[in-house]
């Protein structure tokens, strides 16, 4: 509510001042103060004619955006229960169908046993069951590449220099940042204990973090790259930019589906969230500190081992 | 255990020639394709466990064989060969799920430590 409010007087007030004019113009041209009010009436009144048009048109344009947000989070809910629910779909199916495919074969080996009898189209039936048994097959098939699509998702816990993994990322993004002006400044803590983590995984978060950094500012720059290990055996990586940093309004939305500020083409708005999601997976957190025209740093804490069992 | 078996993708003739009797040489069983079609043809008949990958091949594209493989064989792990790294490929090839990249001239003992954590990578997601 408080946003449409602060909505509303943005796109209000430059229409206010005209109106008001226009008010005030048509009170003393009722009074017959001559032509000075005659021309506040009618520049008052193109000016904020303009002003309302300019007003309904961006009203229009904020609900169909809200609109078109709200069907793509339900959209990324959906891909990702999606996972969850064809690794539950292909588990249940795979008993029933493990059954059919055994009766099947015992139907097969009775009827191929049994002494042809008058009236019994054996070839016919031995036929339809051998194709119930192909099916079944197929049906199989179907649901074991469902469990691998949803197994795909999952981590692999593996043994993991952080280090030696974060400097990889940051010598592919140190190629396309060399002779632009963007400085990178590495800060690692050695020795660093390895953990247990996903690589691919940490990979992409790395390079999707490294990447917007380096997006992020314009012209001359800095990117600082820091690995710390906390007392418990934690883990932090974080990636600082001297860049444009992150208007305050936009903070809450940042990890969200979508959102993206980046010009028209430029991203899908999906980098950030992939990065929480595959964090979270991890049983790490992710956050971000950032001020507006200073720059941005994103944090990425991960735990020495996962918690649950893998 | 068995033998690593990696299916080596890139069109330089000598560089995939030089890199396939150095894998073999270490203990490994490497074989070699010219492209992304001939790799593919060869996954079909014999079972591999990591693809090392060049990304810019002519024809099909180390991401589009990438995507095929991981679509076909997910269980295969992909490592990517890029020539001048580049940032957008290298962030492509890993949301397509490729599992790590070297960047060439590859350096044989990274390769084949990477090569060596994607293979257990697949052994921990197959058991």
């Amino acid at each position: 509510m408080l946003k449409s409010t602060i909505e509303l007087a943005r796109y209000g007030i430059p229409w206010l001042g005209p109106a008001m004019a226009f008010l005030g113009g048509l009170a003393l041209l009722a009074e017959g103060k001559g032509q000075w009010p005659a021309i506040a009436v009618i520049f008052g009144s193109v000016l904020s004619a303009g002003g309302i048009y300019s007003l309904l048109r961006s009203l229009r344009k904020g609900e169909k955006e809200r609109a078109l947000l709200d069907v793509r989070m339900l959209q990324s809910h959906k891909l990702a229960s999606l996972g969850e629910l064809t690794a539950g779909i292909a588990h249940e199916i795979n008993n029933p169908l493990a059954i059919i495919g055994r009766e099947a074969e015992w139907l097969e080996h009775l009827l191929s046993t049994m002494p042809p009898a008058e009236g019994v189209p054996r070839k016919e039936l031995l036929e339809s069951v051998r194709e119930v048994g192909v099916q079944v097959n197929r049906c199989r098939e179907i649901t074991q590449n469902l469990l691998s699509f949803a197994r795909k998702m999952e981590p692999i816990f593996q043994k993991v220099d952080v280090n030696r993994l974060v400097e990889d990322m940051v010598k592919l993004v140190e190629t396309e940042t060399q002779g632009k002006g963007i400085e990178i400044v590495r800060d690692y803590q050695q020795p660093m204990e390895p953990i247990m983590t996903d690589p691919p995984g940490l990979r992409q978060v790395m390079l999707n973090l490294l990447n917007n950094a380096r997006q992020a500012i314009e012209g001359r720059g800095q990117i600082t790259i820091r690995t710390r290990a906390l007392e418990d055996g934690r883990v932090q990586i974080a990636v600082e930019d001297t860049g444009c940093g992150i208007p305050r309004e936009h903070l809450p939305r940042i990890f969200d589906p979508f959102f993206t500020t980046k010009a028209h083409g430029k991203g899908t708005g999906l980098g950030l969230s992939i990065c929480h999601g595959i964090v979270d997976r991890l049983g790490g957190r992710i956050w971000v500190r950032s001020e507006p025209g200073l720059g941005s740093t994103f944090v990425v804490e991960l735990p020495a081992t996962p918690k649950r069992a893998s | 255990m068995d033998l690593v078996r990696i299916l080596v993708v890139d069109d330089e003739e000598d560089f995939l020639e030089t890199l396939v009797n150095r894998l073999n040489r270490r203990g490994m069983s490497a074989q070699g394709a010219l492209s992304g079609r001939e790799a593919l043809k060869m996954m079909e008949e014999k079972e591999f466990d990591v693809v090392v990958l060049d990304v810019r091949m002519p024809g099909m594209d180390g991401l589009e064989v990438l995507r095929e493989v991981k679509n076909r064989w997910p269980f295969v792990e992909v490592i990517l060969l890029t020539g001048h790294g580049s940032v957008e490929s290298g962030i492509e090839g890993m949301r397509l799920g490729a599992f790590d990249y070297v960047m060439k001239p590859a350096d044989l003992e990274v390769l084949i430590e990477k090569i060596q954590q994607a293979r257990e990578r697949k052994i921990l997601r197959e058991s």
